[in-house]
């Protein structure tokens, strides 16, 4: 103990008295929360040592210049400057990625809610069909997939031997440029079984009386449509909708496999995230990935909120 | 805590013992520990493996790790590897990276084990030349290559076409490709892949010209009017239907498996020659290896003998010493380089070359003989690419690829690849 910490006799200052109100307080909190604590703890170190801690890392990297190799190099605002004046790789691959988001994720959506239909009416071997209709949503981001695809649209791929049954002479899908983005979306839109679930889910829930009340008032099926499942399914297909947006602007894995990691045939599948790849990985320019990575944040924080804020006029919710 | 041990027992674990403190204590001496990366195939992986056996029951007391990844993913791993101070002791390096990965101070120069530890005397003195930077050593060649077109010969003799010899011009080789296309032999087979996004392909032409892809002090080496003529010759090409058109060509993700000649698309590509013998592996028709074409009949030929690869050494590596004695092991040990045949290459020892020349397969064969009767074919090495080639390699592919599916002209097409690869080696 240093003589700092002597104080006379019976004397004891607020300050200790405070400390050790509040120490008493805080030991109490924890006797009693720490079970809660011990188990999130692997959720807790993952969230600050895998996600915020290289979260925070990487805003610090996108105001520098760093190849991986040497120390990082402050360059301020040089790398955001360059991607917002001099890029025209990043506004290919903008071009390229929200023309897969505008039409992946509508007919994804509606693909999904028609099968979740189709199965909720009382289908025999429901869960089967569940079953295997989720199935693609599994295999989806895997490679396996994406090297299927690729045999599917190619010149002499299963597609083109389909249309030379009509006579129809079909170019490869995969590999060329007007056609090649649209064989990613239709990679999307069949794998539609997790907001096909969430859909059924959502359709369960619609009271059956409704659909009762509506059919002895002489309403037509397109009707009961119209009038009562999609305004009771307005708040699964928002969820649906935020949380495919946002899945569809990180897409990487089929573009990255099927282009063999260039993008190409020219820049045709320059997705952002393999063009932010490409910049980190095969050019070494870590720091200018990182600004691209902060900027995909801002885009998809931006539409999100949008989402959020148009919601209230057409999202209706049972009260 | 009692334990009762039987007599018999403590006899057998008493051995048992005995024994473990026996490897215990080679495990104690063993502080000598090397770590190896490199890019390729499982059986490139196989034969890398069994050299670091043969390398650990000649050398007591040393562990060696390898491990492989394919060429895309190769450099992502490594360029972390080194960030994280976690770099292999052994790396082995491309031509393209080496001059990034030494200037930035992640490779160690070699050049004062020679030649005491590293003994590389009976080497070609311009295969040396080509792994150092700046006057350093950083990188040991692991075998010679050079570009090459690569026939398949049955589809050749289908179509009744001769097969092209080391005079045969680009004009002739386009008659032919389009003679090939024409007979119709093979469903959905063309005469020629389309090389016109092809690095080597371009590279080799500019060569023939007396220009090159990039000068030594990194800047281009060639302008408008030779990637003008360079696009419009092979879009005359596709016009004839000499070669595969240009979604065909987009297929090629630029390895063996995916090459038109693999996929079965066309009956000659373009390769490396010491990958013929997996290109062999994957066909069932006969190929064979032949040089890139002429521009005209005289002209002097664009080849060149190429380090396939290297093997660096990290300078993190805490194991200099030992890596470099594995490396000096890898290249010139006889009974190392009989495992290792031409699989990277053609040795760049001369004593090794004839070691691995008298057992070679046919396939081997091929490849050696390709490499060693280019004659004046072969050059001078270029000097190594500039940080920045990467890029460029992409510009010359994708501005062909506009090109090929008519979005460009080939003038403008020429234009637009300067104009990008002057400011991409300005960026640096």
């Amino acid at each position: 103990m240093s003589n700092a910490m002597r104080t006379p006799a019976g004397a004891i200052s607020v300050e200790r008295y405070q400390g050790a109100v509040a120490e008493g307080r805080f030991r109490r909190l924890w006797n009693a929360n720490a079970p809660g604590y011990l188990f999130l703890l692997p959720w807790l170190l993952g969230f600050f040592g895998l996600t915020l801690g290289p979260a925070l890392i990487s805003l610090y990297l996108s105001f520098t210049d760093f190849d991986m190799l040497q120390s990082p190099r402050w360059v301020g605002m040089a790398n955001y400057v360059r991607i917002a004046t001099a890029d025209p790789k990043f506004s290919a691959a903008m071009h390229v990625t929200l023309t897969y988001v505008v039409f992946s994720v509508p007919f994804k959506l509606t693909f999904a809610l028609l099968v979740a239909m189709a199965l909720n009416r009382g289908l025999r071997g429901l869960t089967f069909y569940r079953a295997i209709f989720y199935l693609p949503s599994l295999l989806g981001g895997s490679v396996a997939i994406a090297v299927l695809w690729r045999q599917l649209f190619a010149s002499d791929g299963l597609v083109n031997a389909a249309l030379s049954q009509f006579g129809i002479e079909g170019p490869s899908w995969i590999s060329h440029p007007n056609y090649s983005i649209y064989t990613l979306v239709a990679l999307s839109v069949w794998q539609f079984g997790s907001p096909m679930i969430i859909f059924l889910a959502g359709l369960r829930q619609i009271p059956q009386d409704m659909y009762e009340a509506a059919s002895l008032d002489g309403a037509s099926k397109f009707r009961q449509f119209y009038k009562i499942t999609l305004p009771l399914l307005t708040p699964v297909i928002f969820f649906n909708a935020v949380v495919q947006t946002i899945d569809a602007f990180k897409a990487f894995t089929p573009a990255f496999i099927i282009s063999g990691g260039t993008g190409g045939p020219i820049n045709s599948t320059l997705f952002y995230t393999l063009y932010l790849y490409q910049e980190a990985f095969g050019n070494f320019r870590m720091g200018y990935a990182s600004a691209l990575a902060w900027i995909l944040v801002l885009i998809i924080a931006v539409f999100t909120a949008f989402s959020f804020l148009t919601s209230r006029y057409w999202v209706h919710y049972d009260d | 805590m009692s334990l009762r041990v039987s007599r018999r027992n403590f006899v057998a674990g008493g051995a048992t013992l005995l024994s473990l403190s026996a490897l215990g204590t080679s495990a104690f001496a063993q502080e000598q520990r090397l770590r190896l990366l490199w890019w390729g195939s499982q059986p490139r992986a196989d034969r890398t493996n069994k050299v670091s056996q043969l390398y650990q029951t000649k050398n007591a007391g040393t562990s060696i790790t390898g491990e492989f990844l394919g060429w895309g993913d190769y450099w992502p791993r490594l360029a972390t590897q080194v960030a994280g101070r976690n770099a292999p002791d052994v790396i082995q390096m491309d031509y393209r990276y080496i001059v990034q990965y030494a200037r930035r101070g992640a490779l160690a120069p070699l050049e004062s084990y020679m030649p005491a530890k590293l003994n590389l005397d009976d080497f070609d003195k311009a295969q040396i030349e080509g792994g150092s930077v700046d006057g350093h050593l950083y990188g040991v060649s692991l075998g010679a290559n050079s570009a090459a077109t690569v026939l398949n010969t049955t589809a050749f003799k289908e179509a009744g076409v001769d097969l092209p010899t080391q005079a045969t011009t680009w004009d002739e080789f386009a008659r032919m490709g389009a003679e090939i296309t024409k007979a119709g032999k093979r469903k959905g087979m063309f005469g020629l892949a389309d090389g016109s996004g092809g690095e080597p392909l371009f590279e080799n032409w500019l060569r023939q010209r007396g220009k090159a892809l990039y000068t030594a002090d990194g800047k281009i080496g060639f302008g408008v009017d030779d990637a003008s003529e360079w696009y419009d010759m092979w879009a005359k090409f596709r016009e004839a239907g000499a070669c595969v058109p240009a979604d065909i060509q987009a297929l090629d993700k630029n390895d063996i498996e995916t090459n038109t000649v693999s996929l079965g698309k066309s009956a000659a590509g373009f390769a490396h020659s010491n990958q013929f013998v997996a290109y062999q592996a994957m066909n069932k028709d006969k190929l064979a290896l032949t040089n890139y074409m002429r521009i005209k009949a005289d002209s002097k030929g664009g080849h060149y003998r190429k380090p396939s690869m290297f093997f660096s050494v990290s300078a993190q590596s805490k194991a200099i010493d030992l890596a470099v004695d594995y490396i000096n092991f890898f290249v010139k040990n006889p009974e190392a380089v009989l495992l290792l045949d031409v699989e990277r290459g053609i040795p760049e020892s001369a004593a090794m070359r004839e070691v691995v020349a008298a057992k070679l397969d046919e396939n081997g064969k091929v490849a050696l003989a390709y490499v060693s009767g280019l004659g004046d074919l072969a050059g001078k090495l270029p000097p190594p690419p500039p940080a920045g080639a990467g890029e460029g390699e992409l510009m010359l592919r994708n501005i062909a690829e506009q090109v090929g599916f008519g979005q460009l002209s080939p003038s403008d097409g020429g234009k637009q690849l300067v104009t990008e690869i002057t400011q991409i080696l300005a960026r640096g």
